[in-house]
């Protein structure tokens, strides 16, 4: 009771603290803690399909490339960001569905290099297929939309949006991973023989884990598309994809909280690294190593065997203390 | 407890102090931000490089109208959302000018920002469009390809009477922006695109393209692509034996170009807006200077930096004042030239839309040395 009690209590300080921050910070602050927010929601997508269904994908960032270009192209034609957002919903889900397919056939780094294929073929779609995507010139002027008629175009109000955003998702996931869904996924990832015997369609959960956080990077790219106002195709290579998967491994992969802490880092310490000018990529590569080996499951990690080994203490202490003691011994 | 309330008191006074200093007689900020890191390294850091050894120099003659530079730096890592970030963030701190962002895409996503802020920006881009999406604080430091690529398209058809020429571009908004205003030239001029050959940034292999170079029957070759990748193509041109006259641009013929591509190289021509090996005897200091602070030879965006930084000091001194807000409309139409000022090394006037125009040159590789061959005046003159 005590647990969970203090659980919710660091949550409801934690998205407080995400609410109230922004308003003591300038708009660069402002701009780099939605970009966080943005990533934290691909990065959330990503644990669902590694972390959790440990199916590896090299292919998110493209995912977000895909939501970000589909709201680019629908709002700059007129349509409302709503259509945007759900035709990138729609497009990435469906798309990351067929890519599950190999995920069948091939599994591990097989499967990391049939997503980095799919990686460079949507980075090429983006750039060659002018007609739509505009090429290389990229889309100008993405607009950011109004939310029950609230302009979103100054920087707090559109934090506020994309932190909304985050906690949709944040709690659709809490539910899925706590779902029959959820445990189906987890399965999956430990023993799929196990699963398959035990009545679990492993060929359906494998293609919803691809299809589901794929879909949640489509909805990464719904808001960085109007984040940055403009969309080409260079932020969208295999980089961004590779700097997903660091999110998702350094914050600690299958742990619910992994993806927000790893896209702290990911996003912030470069930020808070950059006195250090010429020096900053590389005191964060350097930091991120030392942590991975320090702790290969990452910083939830480093906490979740600190906790355990807390609880198993605990454990030996309480059956000590349970322990019959003669009397003469305890004279 | 009193003690305490007067010490903060006197702390706050005195903060407030260096900020009102800061703003009215202290340093005169300028803020850049590049491509430091990423694909887009080379070129930020030669227009980093720049602006340091301009800033320099203007320091050490005590500054602009008596007011040192300060000049912070951050880098975009070559990504247009991070360029975004760190122009904001450039912007926050209210600086007098902006410098950089060198890619277009990054340019594109920040002037919005600046012009927003009222703060001027002073470029490295060279993609046509950057300046005629009607951004008033807008500066280039180099020609646009709207003005370099109709010089060479005349080249190719009116000294080289080309019929047909093949288009090698590299396929990023640089290649492709040139690609896209040298392909309409040369059909205004009724010379054919042969063919049409994109490849890649970073691309090692040439073997294919220039096969089809060579089965194109072209008379002439454009190449447009990045230093190294030049450097490349030259050499695979040597090894297939292709004879027919190769033109391109800054990126053909630049030292770097010849350094790697050796032997190779002789023979490549280009129009050059702006290039060290100019017979400008200003240039040539600048490249000595250049070469002694940081050991190595400067590429056109080293110069690019430098003369940015020029530009500011113009510009300041022509309105007597250090006025941000003032500093967009002095600049538009402005000519400044290489006696009044010397660090702007080559006259240059810029237009209402923040494009300029200054002496051109075309330069023909020999014996691994650029040697020019024309000087093409300024188009006012």
């Amino acid at each position: 009771m005590t647990r969970s009690l203090a659980a919710w209590l660091a949550g409801i300080a934690g998205a407080a603290a995400l609410v109230l921050l922004p308003l003591a910070l300038n708009r660069y602050g402002i701009y780099i803690l939605s970009l966080w927010a943005v990533m934290t929601i691909a990065a959330i997508g990503l644990n669902l399909t590694l972390g959790y269904a440990g199916q590896i994908s090299l292919a998110q960032g493209a995912f977000v490339g895909i939501g970000a270009y589909a709201v680019a192209i629908l709002t700059t034609s007129g349509f409302p960001f709503v259509v945007g957002l759900a035709a990138a919903l729609a497009v990435s889900f469906a798309v990351g569905w067929l890519l599950g397919y190999p995920a069948l056939r091939v599994q591990h780094h097989y499967l990391a290099f049939v997503t980095l294929a799919f990686s460079t073929l949507a980075y090429l779609v983006f750039r060659n297929e002018e007609w739509l995507t505009k090429g290389i010139y990229g889309i100008v002027g993405v607009p950011r939309p109004s939310v029950l008629g609230i302009a979103t175009a100054k920087p707090l109000p559109f934090y506020y949006l994309c932190l909304g955003a985050l906690a949709v998702v944040s709690f659709a996931v809490w539910w899925l991973v706590r779902s029959p869904w959820g445990r189906a996924f987890v399965a999956l990832r430990e023993n799929p023989v196990r699963a398959l015997s035990l009545g679990v369609d492993t060929r359906r959960y494998t293609l919803m884990a691809f299809a589901i956080g794929s879909a949640l990077g489509g909805v990464a790219g719904a808001f960085y598309a109007p984040l940055v106002e403009f969309v080409d195709p260079t932020p969208f290579t295999l980089a961004l994809s590779l700097n997903l998967l660091m999110m998702v491994i350094v914050g600690g992969a299958g742990f619910f909280l992994g993806p927000f802490l790893g896209a702290l880092i990911a996003v912030l310490l470069p930020e808070w690294l950059r006195f250090m000018e010429g020096w900053y990529l590389i005191a964060y590569a350097v930091f991120v190593m030392v942590l991975l080996v320090i702790s290969p499951t990452g910083i939830l990690g480093i906490l979740d065997r600190h906790l355990t080994a807390r609880r198993t203490r605990a454990a030996s202490q309480a059956r000590a203390a349970a322990k019959p003691v003669l009397n003469s011994e305890a004279a | 407890m009193k003690v305490l309330k007067t010490t903060f008191a006197a702390l706050a006074g005195l903060a407030a102090l260096t900020a009102a200093h800061a703003q009215s007689g202290g340093t005169i900020k300028l803020a850049n931000v590049a491509e430091l890191s990423g694909p887009g390294a080379t070129v930020g850091t030669n227009w980093k490089n720049g602006i340091d050894l301009a800033v320099a120099e203007i320091n050490e003659k005590g500054g602009i109208l008596g007011r040192k530079l300060e000049v912070t730096h951050a880098d975009s890592q070559s990504n247009p959302g991070i360029a975004r970030a760190q122009v904001q963030k450039a912007l926050d701190g209210e600086p007098y000018v902006l410098l950089g962002p060198g890619y277009s895409g990054s340019v594109k996503v920040t002037a919005s920002l600046a012009q927003q802020a009222e703060v001027p920006q002073i470029m490295g881009g060279e993609a046509a469009e950057l300046t005629k999406a009607g951004h008033t604080h807008l500066f280039r430091t180099s020609f646009g390809q709207q003005s370099s690529m109709p010089k060479v398209a005349a080249y190719l058809a009116d000294d080289l009477k080309a019929k047909s020429v093949a288009v090698v571009w590299v396929n990023n908004d640089f290649g492709k922006g040139g690609r896209d205003v040298i392909t309409a030239e040369l059909q205004k001029r009724n010379v054919k695109v042969a063919a049409d050959i994109s490849t890649e940034a970073g691309q090692a292999d040439f073997a294919a393209d220039v096969a089809k170079v060579k089965a194109s029957g072209a008379d002439a070759a454009f190449i447009y692509l990045n230093e190294e990748e030049s450097a490349r193509i030259l050499k695979e041109i040597k090894r297939q034996n292709l004879t027919l006259p190769l033109i391109g641009e800054t990126t053909l013929v630049g030292q770097k170009v010849i350094d790697l591509a050796g032997e190779a190289a002789n023979g490549a021509r280009g129009h050059v807006g702006l290039t060290t090996d100019a017979p400008v005897p200003a240039i040539q200091q600048f490249r000595e200077k250049f070469q002694k602070r940081y050991n190595y030879v400067p590429d056109h965006n080293g110069l690019k930096g430098y003369l940015a930084v020029y530009v500011v000091k113009a510009v300041t001194e022509k309105m007597g004042k250090v006025d941000r807000k003032a500093f967009a409309d002095t600049l538009h139409g402005l000519t400044i030239s290489a006696a009044q000022e010397p660090g702007i090394l080559m006259d240059v006037t810029y237009d209402k839309n923040g494009d300029i125009d200054r002496q051109g040159f075309l330069v023909e590789v020999e014996n691994g040395r650029q040697v020019v061959k024309k000087v093409l005046p300024k188009l006012g003159n």
